[in-house]
């Protein structure tokens, strides 16, 4: 292990990660096992997950809050040999999992991946636990931190996190806050499962305040629906700024772009779905001419002028749909889709439409 | 010439049962220009002190018999820092440092002072003087710069999980001996505390591998009675971010080949 020396100038830093990375590479090309090397952070898509998103953790948890840490400690140390049952993240850490294999079979070499990190606060002793249900679902999860009690935002700049998914909206915050896209997982009810596809990564967002800025949705809230469209109209051709999830959505689009050059348009283990409660008729010409201007393609956009986003979530059965307002996380929810609460914008001050009241800041 | 005294102001620990540090006088004070018995200055390693006295102290308030302790040794290994005995001493004594002996010995005797003296882990700024030491058994560890900034509140001793996992390129067995049996004193030290709240932290870094390996090197810690409380797998991450948020004190490392590296 190098000496500890962060300080170093560029290029000694380069050299330095340049050895990382081939000790790594040669230490996994060892490996008897035909384990898929994890890929290069500088070139990969890194998505950190929680531990509580990966793995259904409900119970262990209300042991912590019910019955403090050491309890909760010993508790998992206890039943490490038992794999935890899936979290709501799960079936999104499948669906990556699938398109990095199509990746692979298709770019042997390239280390333009999806790199899943386990990124969790609990203490290591807890961790093996968490390993032990990692192998058990033979997930393909090679980098993780456990911070033993530290917050994890460090650490996910430390591993060029691309998108961070978790259960403590605290943490999703302060990511957001230092420009990380975050989202706060939700677990649909359980009795309505949606019957998710196992071949094709379906990843749905909201427009406003999530791929792009919240400017039009002060609008909304300020002055009402009607300046809103007029303002709308006026400024169809001038971009929205953007949003916390925008390079997610670019990155997303990066990767289906290789299987557009190799002939694999129509079989793209990826697809993205834009679901907003925007018009098409009146203030949906602005967003698809934003998403043009910044070279981003959409697969399917969908403009609900206002009506409930449930029903429709529940045809088109991502496996996650990520939204500033809570109230359409909710009725996302409620019809059995996956959903991850982007807390960035304006819409954090309202709940269905009324300012509320917020308590003082604690110092 | 070597002259071991020991500190009166401080309570002796029991030769059994301690862990012996030796950290060299250099590292902990910065003794400038001045004469006489002027006070050195603070160096990269007082944090360092600060936290081994701070464990100290919480073993002893956890139980007031408590025999396993850190037993603290200030060494010089230079003539040049022999000279300045006197210094040392009353600098240690200012600033009320839990420094058990002083090791005034030069750069061709130091070595044998370590040994004389039972000690188990030597912790030195100058990688040659670390590379000796490790040379003639003693278990070192390097200490960086940047350990200046380090929490005086809590000790943070880092493993390397690779090494452990694969132990047998490299370190012979005479030194993998001295590092594991150290890590078991520390790893006992660690017991008497909780999960939470514990002034010594024991992190665990995976540069090469993958989750095997850490798992791996978690599960053999365990065996040997060492609790790691934080983990990180890189997998070929890029180590120098990752390290300068962890603000560990020193890396244990399972021999001589680490430090080169």
């Amino acid at each position: 292990m190098s000496e500890i020396n962060p300080n170093n100038s560029a290029p000694a830093e380069d050299n330095g990660e340049e050895k990382d990375w081939a000790a790594a590479k040669a230490f996994f090309d060892n490996l008897k096992t035909n384990k898929p090397r994890p890929p290069k952070p500088r070139y990969a898509v890194t998505i950190a997950v929680s531990s509580r998103t990966l793995f259904n953790m409900v119970a262990e948890r209300k042991i912590y809050e019910e019955e403090g840490l050491e309890k909760y400690v010993a508790h998992q140390v206890e039943h490490e040999n038992e794999p935890l049952k899936p979290g709501p993240a799960f079936p999104f850490v499948k669906a990556l999992m699938n398109v990095n294999s199509r990746l692979r079979e298709l770019y042997p070499d390239s280390e333009e991946l999806f790199d899943i990190v386990l990124m969790t606060n609990n203490h290591a002793q807890v961790g093996v636990r968490l390993i032990n249900s990692i192998n058990y679902y033979d997930l393909t999860i090679e980098r993780f931190c456990m911070t033993g009690g530290k917050s994890p935002t460090g650490y996910l700049k430390a591993y060029m996190t691309n998108l961070y998914l978790s259960k403590d909206s605290e943490k999703v915050t302060e990511a957001i806050e230092e420009g990380i896209a975050a989202a706060t997982m939700f677990m649909q009810e359980t009795d309505k499962e949606n019957q998710l596809s196992d071949t094709q990564l379906r990843v749905a967002f909201d427009g406003d305040a999530v791929l792009f800025s919240d400017e039009s949705e002060i609008i909304v809230k300020k002055h009402g629906l009607d300046t809103f469209f007029e303002h709308e109209k006026e400024f169809e051709n001038k971009p929205l700024a953007q949003g916390p999830l925008k390079c997610f959505l670019e990155s997303l689009g990066k990767l289906q772009r290789k299987f557009y050059a190799k002939n694999e348009r129509m079989n793209c283990p990826i697809r993205t779905f834009l679901v907003t409660a925007r018009s098409a008729a009146s203030s949906g010409a602005r967003v698809l001419k934003t998403l043009r201007s910044w070279g981003l393609e959409i697969d399917e956009a969908l403009f609900l002028a206002g009506a409930p986003k449930g029903p429709l979530l529940q045809k088109i059965k991502p496996h996650i749909f990520f939204d500033d307002q809570m109230f359409h996380i909710d009725g996302a929810k409620e019809l059995g889709t996956i959903s991850a609460h982007v807390p960035y914008g304006i819409g954090q001050k309202y709940h269905k439409g009324k300012l509320i009241e917020q308590p003082a800041k604690k110092e | 010439m070597v002259s071991t005294i020991q500190n009166t102001d401080v309570k002796q620990k029991d030769a059994a049962r301690a862990a012996v540090v030796a950290v060299t006088s250099r590292a902990v004070f910065d003794c400038g220009v001045g004469g006489g018995d002027d006070v050195c200055g603070v160096g990269v390693a007082f944090p360092l002190l600060q936290a081994l006295q701070r464990v100290n102290e919480r073993l002893l308030e956890e139980n007031p018999a408590e025999s396993l302790l850190f037993d603290v040794v200030l060494i010089t290994t230079s003539s040049q820092q022999q000279q300045q005995s006197s210094r040392i001493s009353s600098s240690t004594r200012h600033y009320g440092l839990e420094v058990s002996r002083f090791c005034f010995s030069s750069e061709e005797d130091f070595i044998e002072s370590l040994l004389t003296n039972g000690v188990q882990l030597f912790l030195t700024t100058d990688r040659n003087e670390a590379t000796q030491a490790s040379q003639s058994g003693v278990l070192s560890a390097l200490l960086d710069q940047q350990i200046a900034s380090c929490p005086p509140e809590q000790l943070r001793v880092m493993f390397c999980g690779d090494a452990i996992v694969q132990p047998d390129t490299g370190p012979t067995p005479a030194s993998r001996q001295v590092a594991q049996s150290f890590s078991t004193q520390l790893g006992e030290m660690r017991q008497r505390f909780g999960v939470f709240n514990s002034p010594l932290s024991i992190v665990l870094v995976t540069s090469r591998g993958g989750r095997e390996s850490c798992s791996g090197a978690l599960q053999k810690l365990r065996s040997r009675g060492v609790s790691v409380d934080e983990a990180y797998c890189l997998a070929g991450a890029p180590q120098g971010p990752i390290v300068s948020l962890l603000r560990p004190h020193f890396l244990l490392s399972e021999g001589f080949r680490n430090l080169e590296e």
